[in-house]
């Protein structure tokens, strides 16, 4: 985890059609930080391919989940919170998966399956501070 | 909010043409398993997926490509992809499909 100095927290339905606003935040906050097009676009993905795991997996007891981008000056950690305990280790099946693989070729760091009550967290640094 | 998903559809001599244009999430995703299957089954030709003018799309996407790929395979035919833009080819290279598809 960087030294953070903003939080930002997006809550979200488990509604497809809302994993698109992931996404424009994604591209907001990355922005200020002062990633490129290239890094931003990264970013997006990996932040749009958990938001589409959760949606698809739902819950039975939460009514959304939470996005938290913790920013720092030069990097982004984000990571998933969601009041439901049982989605937890959602990338466990698909350990090969698309998904997965795609996130972690993109992001700097990605932490499944912690003890903490995150779903998933990861971050991404600014070229040249790694 | 999402910029959603358009197709534009030309039928050539002997392929499909297909253009994809704004984003396949899983919120649009299901509109183009249902378009590119539609083809594949109803036309039983090569298929050309333009996506010079697609902008993100994302594994529901990709997984939806290979689906549709597989069902072309059992007509004999097969799906050319031209017009990939840098961020969506670095997708299919991650995850190994450039090797799976002709991409041009």
């Amino acid at each position: 985890m960087n030294s953070v100095n903003d939080k930002i927290e997006l809550t979200l339905p488990f509604k497809a059609e809302y994993v698109s606003v992931a996404r424009l935040v994604a591209s907001g906050v990355c922005s200020r930080i002062g990633f490129d097009i290239e890094a931003i676009e990264d970013i997006k993905v990996a932040i749009s391919e958990v938001c589409s795991k959760i949606v698809s997996i739902g819950s039975e007891i939460a009514n959304s989940y939470t996005i938290v981008y913790d920013v720092s000056e030069n990097a982004l950690d984000v990571s998933y919170v969601c009041d439901d305990p049982s989605l937890k280790c959602i990338f466990d099946e698909e350990k090969d998966g698309l998904a997965i693989n795609i996130i972690t070729a993109l992001m700097d760091s990605v932490v499944l399956c912690d003890k903490s009550n995150r779903i998933i967290s990861m971050s991404k640094v600014l070229e040249g501070n790694r | 909010m999402s910029e959603g998903l358009k197709f534009v559809q030309e039928e050539l001599n002997d392929s499909v043409k297909l253009s994809l244009f704004g984003e396949v999430d899983i919120y649009t995703s299901q509109e183009l398993k249902e378009k590119l299957y539609s083809i594949v089954d109803n036309n039983q030709t090569d298929l050309i997926i333009d996506c010079k003018e697609l902008n993100y799309i994302d594994s529901t996407g990709l997984g939806i490509f290979v689906g549709a790929l597989k069902k072309t395979k059992q007509y004999g035919k097969k799906i050319v992809i031209t017009s990939l833009k840098d961020n969506i080819k670095k997708l299919f290279i991650i995850t190994g499909l450039d090797k799976v598809f002709v991409i041009e």
